[in-house]
């Protein structure tokens, strides 16, 4: 549910935020690679498989996992299903209007979906019941309870900290044609992380505040598996990049990644 | 005969007098000769006089208010401006180009562009208009340089102390200029270090607004730093 209108920051602030930007320092006083504080919560919505709460500083996602059998798509009779929504809830801003997903939020889905898909977090072909017919289908639900900028990270970081703690009744098919049921976990194969960064001029700023988007000349989501190959991307705002710049926010981004992952490893650990 | 101590905490609907003469002070409400509390704040007793801090709430606006505000929007004859309240406020093109202004000939957006901050003083407003602004006084208009920080306009009455003691030191500690509008928006301006310093002094006061030894600390925190 969303129509999001663009705030409107005080030029007095935006030319500030471009002095301390030659500074290297920034409005909150953090340096251009540093995140706001993370908590990860797991476990916060009781009747869904597996969930999680996530805020980066002021901006909070939560994310619900639900699995349902189903039937896989003709074209993949041998894979489950994954299926990623994002909504932007209405009071979740001052800007946000209520209604259908609007193409912020469909982006959202899209990028968290890709990232989660190419990095092949989830072993989507042990989760066929009868191939062609009979699959477990992966919902993944983003709800946005809060924004102040990198909204990507935010729900990435939500599912992918649901996905890890997913529990679910799989049915195991018996030699007499009968099923027998054991709870068991979602098989996973990596945790993937994904790094936004902006860029104003030549500065890159990596998760950026809600002011900071609004002077954006351009956005890059990168999302990195456990090995520190880059397996999705999305580029947004409304200027290109230079090939040196591409360069360093994939550098800034691959070390970011690995900080966040032994942060999201310790929280599933300790769940 | 008062129902409440000096200075306790109330809530909306707390009783304060059981048989109140006169008319009901701001921030409270009778009820036959029963006076109640409008607002969550602090009581102050003075003789007959009731009095009733708000510690929370929005900013109510009231003519003669010195108020800072923001351009969100303009049409031919007029610009709306953000004044951190319920109400947005308006700013007459005329107020601005004089007598002769005409949307032919005059462009509101070479005076203000959406997102400049003026100081402006409130000339109208009741239950009937929305507040109309002027800037055709001395120190009011565009502010071209400072940050602006936001406080509760609350807890404005604070920042300034008594005969602008608390304002006065933190513009002598940090070498800074305060602009302080009764709407709780305040642009520091000065050098960068000292812009930072005294938000951290401005974010002190609106944590610890209610304790009585507010001056000291702030005191402390500048000598400190500096």
């Amino acid at each position: 549910m969303s129509i999001k209108k663009s705030p409107i920051i005080e030029n007095l602030r935006k030319m500030q935020m471009i002095e301390l930007l030659s500074k290297e320092r920034r409005l909150d006083g953090r340096s251009l690679t540093d995140f706001r504080p993370i908590n990860i919560k797991v476990g916060v919505i009781q009747k869904s498989n597996g969930s999680a709460e996530v805020s980066v500083g002021n901006t909070k996602a939560v994310a619900g996992v639900k699995i349902e059998t189903g039937t896989p798509f003709p074209d993949t009779p041998d894979q489950g299903l994954l299926v990623v929504n994002a909504e932007f809830l209405p009071f979740s801003s001052a800007l946000i209007e209520p209604g259908p997903p609007d193409e912020d939020a469909i982006e959202v889905s899209r990028v968290v979906d890709r990232g989660i898909r190419e990095s092949q977090m989830i072993d989507l072909k042990s989760l066929v019941i009868e191939p062609g017919k009979l699959v477990y289908c992966v919902f993944v639900d983003i709800s946005i309870l809060n924004m102040d900028g990198n909204i990507f990270d935010a729900a990435f970081l939500a599912a992918v900290s649901a996905l890890l703690t997913t529990t679910f009744d799989k049915k195991i098919a018996k030699e007499d044609g009968s099923f027998e049921v054991q709870k068991c976990r979602l098989p996973t194969r990596c945790i993937p992380i994904s790094i936004t960064s902006i860029t104003i001029g030549d500065a890159i700023l990596v998760d950026p505040t809600e002011e900071e988007e609004s002077v954006q000349d351009s956005r890059l989501t990168l999302t990195f598996n456990d090995q520190g190959f880059l397996c999705a991307g999305q580029k947004g705002g409304s200027t290109g990049i230079s090939k040196e710049q591409l360069f360093k926010i994939v550098e800034i981004s691959k070390a970011k990644a690995e900080e966040l992952r032994s942060l999201v490893k310790k929280v599933i650990e300790n769940a | 005969m008062y129902m409440v101590l000096v200075r306790t905490r109330v809530l909306p609907g707390d009783l304060l007098h059981d048989s109140y003469t006169g008319i009901a002070p701001p921030n409270t409400y009778k009820l036959g000769n029963k006076l109640f509390s409008l607002k969550v704040g602090l009581v102050e007793i003075d003789g007959k006089d009731v009095k009733l801090i708000p510690l929370a709430g929005p900013y109510i606006p009231r003519v003669n208010d010195f108020v800072i505000g923001k351009i969100i929007d303009f049409d031919a004859f007029s610009w709306d401006v953000d004044i951190n309240s319920i109400y947005t406020a308006h700013l007459p093109a005329q107020d601005v180009f004089g007598r002769e202004f005409s949307s032919q000939t005059h462009s509101l957006t070479s005076q203000f562009k959406v997102g400049d901050m003026l100081a402006a003083k409130i000339i109208a407003f009741d239950r009937t208009k929305d507040p109309v602004l002027t800037v055709r006084e001395h120190g009011l208009g565009k502010i071209v340089h400072g940050e602006p920080i936001k406080l509760s306009p609350s807890k404005i009455p604070r920042l300034i102390g008594k005969k602008g003691s608390m304002a006065k030191i933190i513009e002598t500690k940090t070498k800074t200029k305060l602009i302080i509008g009764q709407n709780g928006i305040i642009v520091v301006q000065g050098p960068s270090e000292g812009i930072v310093l005294a938000a951290r002094a401005i974010h002190l006061i609106e944590e610890k607004a209610h304790m009585p030894s507010l001056t000291n600390m702030i005191n402390e925190l500048l000598t400190k730093e500096v």
